[in-house]
């Protein structure tokens, strides 16, 4: 079983393209991905509450795993939002500041972060260390960075020995040897298969994965077995 | 009678709102204001297909809500066949540079004027610095259309007379969450005051801060027919009433209610 970290649904404003439930369970089904964690772009980019229906509504429909979007523009929402994925047992929240136009060093984002942490929530959070990663750092967060790019692997590797609930999405670690470096420094209970199916080419990441020299119980955790922890989810 | 050109419907991201006609309603009884063009949230922040059809649903029957038909440049196709279903809901088209990644002098936005100049829809469209020039250039080149400078520039303002001499089918609109001082009447010292309209990009933004603007600019009564109401009603043809008086009262109320003699005098409403 294979399950992506991450999942959008609706439409991005920034470049007009959308990409609506049924076409990304198509297009899921085509690259043999068998589901993963979904948000939705309305939730990201206009609604918090009617796009984070859509995405409960979309992961119902086809077994995938709800991920709430906050806005980071809506401080106080945002708060109200984390509250209410909690009475919906939702353990996974989105963060999308560079979207959002919040800057990493905003102090509201590590207000929210210690609230999510003390909710048990995992943050997905577009970006990388670089961008927002001391906005989370010692707080206990658990957190998977979606943007990070091998450029910055080094950096992740550094952060890691100190913060356990670190992680990083495969998406960006497109460079010979990044996945094992990373295994070999922090353990692969810190990467997840993570493609942004139908916005970034999922084939370039499900290459990578082929070519791998994983071991059985590495591959496990990564396509899957992490992200079902951190879901809270048991299969 | 109080014209606002530059108004949206439906929830912000960035504060708890309730997004319906009835809040936008309210803050305009707030502040005297009349009428109101409006457009979509969601269609301006993230999907026109779906927000123009909401907006002309929400505003349906009520004369005050004038609605702007909402065109991303990226997909003409979409907004045209839309406009044929719903141009009877729309008296003006808004199209929004940064959310639609088309920047105000690029080929895609001439198209976009192309079809708003089609549809006899005057275009609000947002501008932020030098693009203002750019966007003149843009309608100079359009046969026809008409076209507004919303936010005159924002920080550029100083641009906004330049841009009316490259076309005469321009019009500024200021409204601004940072309001230098002196703005709107170093702008109309400059200007046919024919070319400027008001507008406050309620419910985003409190309609105080384009009220107090216009207050500091101390308009003469005939700069203050022009800009509050008079530019707005001949531009986007406006059908007000026919000759009925309108809805609501027309003072001022609430926090821009200024005591001191002569204090009101700028914008005093007819």
């Amino acid at each position: 079983m294979i399950a992506d970290c991450d999942l959008l649904i609706g439409r991005e404003v920034t470049s007009g393209l959308r990409q609506p439930p049924d076409q990304l369970a198509e297009r899921l089904a085509q690259a043999a991905i068998d589901g993963g964690a979904v948000a939705s772009l309305r939730a990201l980019q206009f609604d918090v509450r009617t796009g984070n229906d859509e995405a409960a509504d979309a992961a119902q429909r086809y077994g995938w795993w709800p991920v709430y979007g906050i806005d980071l523009r809506d401080p106080l929402g945002a708060e109200q939002e984390m509250d209410r994925a909690a009475e919906h047992r939702v353990h996974l929240l989105r963060l999308a500041p560079g979207r959002q136009q919040i800057a990493g060093t905003a102090p509201r984002l590590r207000t929210l972060v210690r609230r999510a942490t003390e909710l048990g929530m995992t943050l997905l959070v577009e970006g990388s260390t670089v961008d927002v990663g001391a906005a989370m750092m010692g707080l206990g967060a658990s957190v998977v960075f979606l943007d990070q790019h091998f450029y910055d692997l080094g950096e992740f590797i550094l952060l890691a020995r100190d913060e356990p609930g670190f992680h990083l999405s495969t998406r960006l670690l497109g460079s010979p040897g990044a996945w094992e470096l990373l295994l070999e420094h922090a353990g692969p209970e810190r990467l997840l298969l993570g493609t942004r199916a139908g916005w970034f080419e999922e084939h370039a990441v499900l290459d990578q994965l082929h070519a791998s020299a994983l071991a059985p119980e590495q591959r496990e955790l990564i396509v899957g077995g992490n992200l079902r922890r951190l879901a809270g989810r048991s299969s | 009678m109080i014209v606002d050109v530059h108004g949206h419907l439906g929830p912000w991201f960035f504060f708890p709102s309730e997004g319906t006609a009835a809040e936008n309603l309210r803050v305009m009884d707030t502040y005297g204001i009349d009428v109101q063009l409006v457009s979509s949230v969601e269609a301006v922040a993230y999907d026109p297909a779906a927000g123009n059809a909401a907006l002309a649903g929400a505003i349906g029957d009520e004369p005050r809500l004038r609605g702007l038909f909402v065109i991303d440049p990226r997909d003409l196709a979409a907004a045209e066949q839309q406009l044929d279903e719903l141009r009877g809901s729309f008296v003006g088209a808004k199209i929004h540079t940064h959310y639609s990644a088309t920047p105000a002098g690029s080929p895609a936005m001439a198209d976009a004027l192309r079809v708003c100049a089609d549809a006899d829809l005057p275009a609000l469209v947002h501008t932020w610095g030098t693009e203002i020039l750019d966007l003149a250039d843009t309608v100079a080149s359009v046969p026809g259309v008409r076209a507004i400078a919303g936010h005159m520039g924002g920080p550029a303002w100083r641009l906004a007379p330049e841009a009316l001499t490259r076309t005469d089918r321009l019009w500024l609109e200021p409204c601004y969450s940072r309001p230098d001082a002196g703005r709107v009447r170093w702008v109309l010292d400059r200007v046919d005051p024919r070319r400027m309209l008001f507008g406050t990009d309620s419910t985003l933004i409190d309609p105080a801060l384009a009220f107090g603007a216009i207050r500091a600019a101390h308009l003469s009564a005939e700069e203050e027919r022009l800009v509050m109401s008079a530019n707005a009603i001949d531009l986007f043809g406006l059908d007000l009433w026919r000759g009925e008086e309108p809805p609501t009262a027309l003072h001022l109320t609430g926090p821009l209610k200024d005591e001191r003699p002569g204090a009101n005098g700028p914008h005093g409403v007819s």
